[in-house]
């Protein structure tokens, strides 16, 4: 029965869409407002019925829904019940349309006298997207699909993926790729119409800042589970998946910023134009990279080569639909304007420049192993070094620049003023830094540059936040902080990272860094759904003082039939003590992994910071948005 | 700036894009790993055998016959998806397969292999990896392809699928 509703509405879905499309092609015509409200309110309605349907199976655990079978246990909990909707290949596209039509939602609702076929055309280019990724989910992934035969139980979720972070880090990046869905139609809408009495750069600015603000904490919830979940000791590594959110961030990054001098000066509204594309384009080709199985990586989905030969085609329509209609219609010369390299607007171009080169870096390193494979059948790999020595280089100036950018005029800038301006943040860095380096004893290059950096962004926004001479936006001095602590976060624990692989009997010592950590005992415990070795470890400080008990675990999993390890951290503001239990026995004891990561907690505290600073100009930018009707 | 220049992204976009059309339609296998031991002699070993009370030594087994050597686990959830085409496998004329029990626990190997069927010929403990360090077995379930005069012919990491289990085959035929 949930089969047949959910199916029957996903499908409804997508007539409704096409015909949103159509009718968005009229033009002024006095029902097209009407019948899009049909259209659009249709597809929204059609979306949640079909995606709480499916949400109801997995909820009952209705066995006869093979995508409930595949990815569901009835000794499950709640709470992973319900992620474990967006948790596989078919639920996560649904939950992806279903956000899709929200926003269109949103975008229909800025109709008014004025705007009417700017609108339109936003919806109509909507409508392609919604319309394309539901023929996809319905073809050639649809999570209605019945069991042949009934199951009394699933076959279970993978442990590793029942996590709080992991469980919310799907809707919140999902949120930030359809956000530039939205920027990608707006943009598309001001090339086709050419219309300069709209001001499209006002509607698409809290889109992008939406998008780009969700797509950074839900890339943090994919860190965060990454570091307390995998028991790997790190929190980034360069799988394709993460890069595939990491470059639509970048570009928009780039494309915030750049927003920001089309709206003051008018200039560079070409590039915004195609940042904005390019930053949709390059999410669809991340669905693409990690769902077509056309390269291995830690988010391996279920493999089947029909589904990449739909999306790639569907990328191929948008993409030259889009950057053609780019190259053609762009009839405005892009301005000649030379640019003071010491203004707000050289900053901005600049650092523009450099967010587009990182991506670009991060675009080859991801799509090489690709390339070199088509092109000479050979394959190699492309892993950290590689990024590590591309991108880190090319950032460390355009934080330097994002230190002093935002107190700099339009226009350009007396440079000794500047200085003056500027000295009180340089005096308190250098402090900053020296302090930091007693305190850590430990010296290299690139972590005094990291640090420095670090301080640099945080002393200069902290000035700026009580000086409020200037009219700055509160929302770019909040997350310009968070960027700062994250940096902070980034270095410490990446140059200053200990990490020790030992095997320990029980009674057995080791000492990282200050501490002494005694194996005391290991317990058998039982979880919910699953058993589990449990190590008890005491850490000593130097002065042989108890600071705390930290006990990892060794889980198995007896559905699923796997083990997992979760990680013992114990965090405080200056560092994290990581412990992980892997395989051993009473005899030959284990093998236990430690690490002393410094300042980890600044990175998630950075993250937050950013999203709150994100939130606020976001809402800004929606009430400059609304005033647009008056 | 050449207004010529504007169409350059589309033109790049359209390149990449044909490169990602062109690998998904090839015949390629992207989770294939190369070995450094196609064409070599296999790796010696000796070990327990978990069936019976001989000690498996590799220099008899693999002789005068085209042998596949399957590493797998009781713990491995795709060991437990390729099972059935490797009883398939099993089957086949002039075809052994040897199994490699990799870090694994011996009794519910061997009740495994009750339960599931036993397609091996015979079945050594790799209890602590270390024949599989040996191999440079990446992952199991892994699978080689050994000639008649015990040269390494083919690796495959991961489960034997429909797909695997016919190239398998064609290999076999090709080296027979």
């Amino acid at each position: 029965m949930i089969n047949i509703i959910g199916n029957f509405s996903l499908w409804l879905a997508l007539c409704f869409s096409a015909f949103q499309f159509l009718n968005s092609l009229k033009k002024n015509n006095n029902s097209l407002i009407y019948l899009n409200k049909i259209a659009v309110n249709g597809l929204l309605i059609c979306t949640l019925i079909s995606f709480f349907s499916l949400m109801y199976g997995h909820i009952v655990s209705d066995f006869s829904l093979a995508n409930v079978f595949q990815n569901s246990h009835t000794t499950k909990p709640l709470l992973y019940k319900i992620s474990g909707v967006w948790g596989n290949h078919e639920g996560s596209m649904l939950l992806w349309i279903l956000i899709l039509n929200i926003f269109n939602y949103f975008i229909f609702k800025l109709y008014n006298e004025k705007n009417l076929r700017f609108v339109s055309k936003i919806l109509e280019t909507q409508a392609l997207i919604i319309f394309g990724f539901i023929l996809f989910t319905a073809i050639t992934s649809n999570p209605f699909e019945l069991m042949q035969e009934l199951n009394e139980n699933g076959l279970g979720f993978n442990p590793i993926l029942q996590d709080p972070a992991l469980a919310i880090h799907p809707p919140l990046l999902y949120v930030g790729y359809v956000g530039f869905s939205a920027a990608f139609s707006i943009s598309l809408a001001a090339l086709t119409l050419e219309d300069n009495s709209i001001p499209w750069h006002t509607y698409m600015k809290p889109f992008v800042l939406a998008a780009w603000t969700f797509l950074t904490i839900g890339i943090t919830f994919g860190s965060i589970w990454a570091y307390y979940e995998l028991g790997w000791g790190g929190w980034w590594f360069w799988d394709p998946v993460e890069n595939a959110s990491f470059m639509p961030w970048l570009l928009g990054t780039a494309l915030i910023h750049s927003l920001i001098t089309v709206e003051r000066k008018g200039i560079l509204q070409s590039w915004v134009l195609l940042l904005s594309i390019l930053a949709f384009l390059l999410s669809v080709i991340g669905t693409f990279l990690v769902r077509s199985g056309i390269l291995t990586s830690v988010h391996t989905f279920a493999l089947d080569p029909s589904r990449g030969i739909y999306i790639l085609i569907f990328t191929a329509i948008l993409a030259s639909y889009s950057l053609f209609l780019f190259g053609l219609k762009l009839k405005k010369n892009p301005t000649n304007n030379y640019l003071s390299f010491f203004s707000k607007e050289g900053s901005i171009l600049f650092n523009n420049i450099l967010m587009v080169t990182v991506c670009f870096s991060v675009f080859l390193g991801t799509i090489y192993p690709l390339l070199i494979e088509a092109f000479t059948n050979n394959k190699i790999s492309v892993g950290e070094p590689y990024y590590n020595a591309t991108v880190v280089p090319i950032i460390i100036p355009a934080i330097i620049v994002m230190g002093v950018g935002p107190i700099l005029s339009w226009g350009g800038v007396n440079k000794s003023k500047l200085f003056k301006k500027v000295f009180p943040a340089i005096l308190s860095t250098l402090i900053m830094t020296f302090l930091t380096f007693m305190f850590y004893q430990s010296y290299s290059f690139v972590g005094l540059i990291g640090i420095s950096l670090a301080f640099w962004i945080i002393s200069n926004n902290i000035i700026m936040w009580f000086k409020k001479k200037e009219k700055l936006s509160i929302g770019m001095i909040i997350s310009h902080l968070g960027v700062g602590f994250l940096i902070l976060g980034i270095t410490g624990s990446s140059v200053w990272q200990q990490e020790k692989i030992i095997k320990m009997k029980l009674k057995n010592e080791v000492k990282i860094k200050n501490y002494n950590i005694v194996f005391k005992e290991i317990d058998e415990i039982k979880g919910s759904n699953y058993l589990a070795l449990r190590g008890n470890f005491y850490v000593y400080n130097e002065k042989r003082k108890l600071i705390t008990i930290l006990q990892p675990e060794n889980r198995y999993y007896p559905i699923t039939n796997n083990f997992t390890t979760e990680a013992a951290i114990d965090t405080n503001l200056i560092r994290d003590l990581y412990i992980v239990i892997g395989n051993g026995n009473i005899n030959e004891g284990w093998t236990v992994r430690l690490y002393h990561n410094p300042l980890v907690m600044w990175i998630w505290f950075g993250a937050i910071v950013i999203f709150i600073g994100g939130i606020i100009s976001t809402n800004n930018n929606l009430k400059k948005m609304k005033s647009l009707r008056k | 700036m050449n207004k010529k220049l504007l169409i350059l992204p589309a033109i790049i976009f359209s390149s990449i894009l044909l490169v990602f059309f062109y690998l998904l339609i090839i015949d390629r296998d992207p989770s294939g790993i190369p070995s450094a031991l196609i064409n070599k002699k296999i790796p010696k070993f000796e070990t327990k055998s978990l069936l019976t009370e001989e000690t498996f030594i590799s220099s008899d087994l693999f002789n005068n016959e085209i042998t596949l050597v399957n590493f797998f686990a009781t713990w491995c959830k795709p060991c437990r998806d390729e099972h059935d085409n490797i009883k398939k496998l099993s089957n086949e004329d002039g075809l052994k397969i040897i199994g490699i029990n990799y870090k694994d626990n011996n009794e519910k190997a061997i009740k495994w292999l009750k339960e599931l069927g036993n397609p091996y010929t015979s079945v050594g403990i790799d209890k602590n990896g270390s024949i599989a360090i040996d191999w440079g077995v990446y992952g199991i379930p892994e699978t080689f392809v050994v000639d008649s005069s015990g040269i390494i012919k083919y690796r495959h990491v991961g489960p034997i699928t429909n797909k695997i289990y016919n190239k398998i085959n064609m290999i076999v035929i090709a080296i027979k």
